[in-house]
């Protein structure tokens, strides 16, 4: 059991960011930057371009270059060649093999053996379930970079409630990325510029690079509430990145993860030593953390687990205070909201 | 060039089906991409033939999502792209009309295709090269984009953005290993040759004689090479 004491406060609506910053006429790292220190807790307001501040010559930067896969598709839903629906969303969530995903069918019920259309040259069928979820296993008939061809062809990012307008993929994406998979935008690292990210590397402060790709968080209703351990994501470190972190480690400098995915797939690796693999932990205020010396995050909802491994990060009480001061000075949250570094 | 990825935009035909194939007789993973399928196919035949391995895929890269979905397929793929040659483009109206005689329409739509499409690829195709820090990507340029010709319209002037472009991108990228140059090829016996100069009284060189300087920029030789122009034809290459 995990997740059951989870941070709560009040989240003004104001507060949800439905614009990318570009739309509201910000430089996508001129965003605001609430800088938390991991032992006082003192709290000081930047903006996110100032990072190179906060950071010292050899501490080393990880980001995720995964990048934002179109997820949305919609299809013709059929059981025995009866037509169900005309058109019901089918939700990526979860890459198992070159043709078989974890998808979130928006309909009710979905039996195994149901069919969907999603264009005259692609279908899936239902072939199983997942355990304690609403997700189901649906097979494609094209796999690989063909089946690739027909979702980036049809589909739509992942949009949230808060989000108004349909901004197109590119909004959400990190100018970094460049492996595609992850359902949601790894959205920390979204406030990076290439020009910020140049300036750090002339200050000998280190970038580098995991992968990890992101799955569906929210399945649209409340009665599934998806805990770490629910939540299996594939992971990749680079041997070279590995030796990097030591490095960075050996030489008393500091580790910086950019995002809790970052976080997460480096303290896999560092407690069963697979650099590649899935991934289900959970980090709370009790973890040790091995690698991570700080974190660059979003601000995250109320509840939210992501909230738990940020107290491994600093104390509750500090977090809480942080997070109150951010909403009395009108931060935003979510994928297009303002950072907090944790450090 | 054995196992380098190399992605070519407007392949199907011209320029872009010699440069495909002279990247497959070099041993390349190439990923290439056209408007429309059907001679795209066709080089991609003739690409396996000569044993290369082939992604190709239809796509308007004038367009952000088709870009996206051409990179994406080719990351998936190879896992990574090692040289991009920017060379698709289209003339506009043949015969060319003077900028004073020059429909809205076709002048926005040929500095889109031509200039706007090499922005949108090369932007999307960058981080993955600068993850590595290596990557040579390598522009189409045209006599009339470096001198300002009457008669040569719009295209000339997509050619003076794609010019600036390589330099400016070139200069943003001086402190890494990713490099980024252009190359004029020269007057050449293709189709779109033919609809620039309808009568061509003069002889022209094919487009297979020109391939070499785009081998030599897309190989390590050329590491260190960034931000210039090469003429395909001229004495200096």
């Amino acid at each position: 059991m995990t997740a059951t004491k989870a941070l709560d406060f009040y989240l003004p609506d104001e507060l949800n960011a439905s614009h990318p910053p570009e739309k509201r006429g910000l430089r996508r790292d001129h965003v605001r930057m609430m800088v938390l220190d991991r032992t006082t807790g003192e709290i000081t307001h930047d903006r996110f371009f100032h990072l190179d501040k906060y950071l010292e010559s050899g501490d080393l930067v990880i980001l995720n270059n995964s990048r934002t896969i179109p997820a949305v598709l919609h299809a013709e839903w059929l059981r025995n060649t009866v037509q169900l629906a005309p058109e019901v969303e089918v939700r990526l969530a979860r890459r198992r093999s070159e043709d078989i995903w974890d998808a979130l069918i928006v309909a009710n019920p979905v039996k195994t053996g149901d069919i969907f259309h999603l264009s005259p040259e692609l279908s899936a069928t239902v072939i199983g379930e997942k355990e304690n979820s609403p997700l189901k296993h649906i097979q494609f008939t094209k796999k690989g970079t063909e089946l690739f061809n027909v979702i980036y062809a049809l589909g739509e990012p992942v949009r949230y409630e808060y989000i108004d307008q349909p901004w197109n993929l590119d909004y959400y994406q990190t100018v970094f990325a460049s492996r595609p998979g992850s359902v949601e935008m790894p959205s920390a690292g979204r406030a990076f510029s290439w020009e910020l990210l140049f300036k750090l590397m002339r200050m000998d402060i280190k970038v580098d690079f995991i992968q990890l790709h992101t799955g569906l968080s929210y399945f649209l209703d409340d009665q599934w509430i998806q805990t770490p351990e629910d939540n299996e994501e594939e992971y990749h470190i680079s041997d070279r990145t590995m030796a990097r972190i030591i490095e960075t480690k050996a030489s008393g400098k500091r580790v910086i993860a950019v995002g809790t995915t970052v976080v997460r797939a480096l303290e896999t690796a560092a407690i069963n030593g697979a650099l590649s693999g899935v991934t289900n932990l959970y980090i709370d205020q009790q973890f040790p953390l091995k690698i991570a010396d700080g974190i660059i995050t979003g601000l995250h909802e109320p509840k939210a687990s992501h909230l738990d491994m940020l107290s491994a990060f600093v104390s509750e009480r500090h977090l809480l205070r942080a997070y109150n001061q951010a909403i009395d000075t009108g931060y935003l949250w979510h994928e297009f909201g303002d950072m907090n570094l944790i450090i | 060039m054995e196992n380098k990825v190399v992605m070519i935009t407007g392949a199907s035909k011209g320029l872009g089906r010699a440069l495909t194939l002279a990247f497959a007789k070099e041993g390349a993973r190439l990923a290439i991409c056209a408007r429309s399928s059907e001679n795209l196919l066709r080089v991609k035949e003739e690409a396996v033939g000569l044993g290369a391995e082939v992604l190709a895929v239809t796509a308007d890269i004038s367009k952000s999502r088709d870009v996206e979905r051409f990179v994406a397929m080719t990351e998936e793929a190879y896992g990574r792209i090692d040289v991009l040659i920017n060379n698709a483009s289209i003339l506009g109206p043949s015969p060319m009309p003077l900028l004073l005689d020059y429909p809205e329409e076709d002048f926005a739509e040929v500095l889109r295709v031509n200039a706007v499409s090499a922005f949108l690829v090369t932007r999307r195709v960058i981080p993955g090269m600068l993850e590595r820090n290596v990557g040579s990507i390598i522009n189409v340029t045209s006599e009339a984009g470096h001198t300002g010709f009457a008669g040569w319209g719009a295209y000339g002037i997509s050619k003076f953005a794609v010019e600036g472009l390589t330099q400016t991108w070139a200069d943003e990228l001086s402190e890494t290993n990713v490099r980024v140059n252009m190359v004029d090829p020269g007057e050449m016996d293709t189709d779109m040759h033919q609809l620039a100069v309808p009568d061509c009284d003069y002889p022209l060189a094919k487009p297979e004689d020109v391939v070499n300087v785009f081998l030599y920029l897309a190989s390590d030789k050329a590491s260190g090479i960034n931000g210039q122009r090469f003429a395909a034809q001229s004495e200096e290459v």
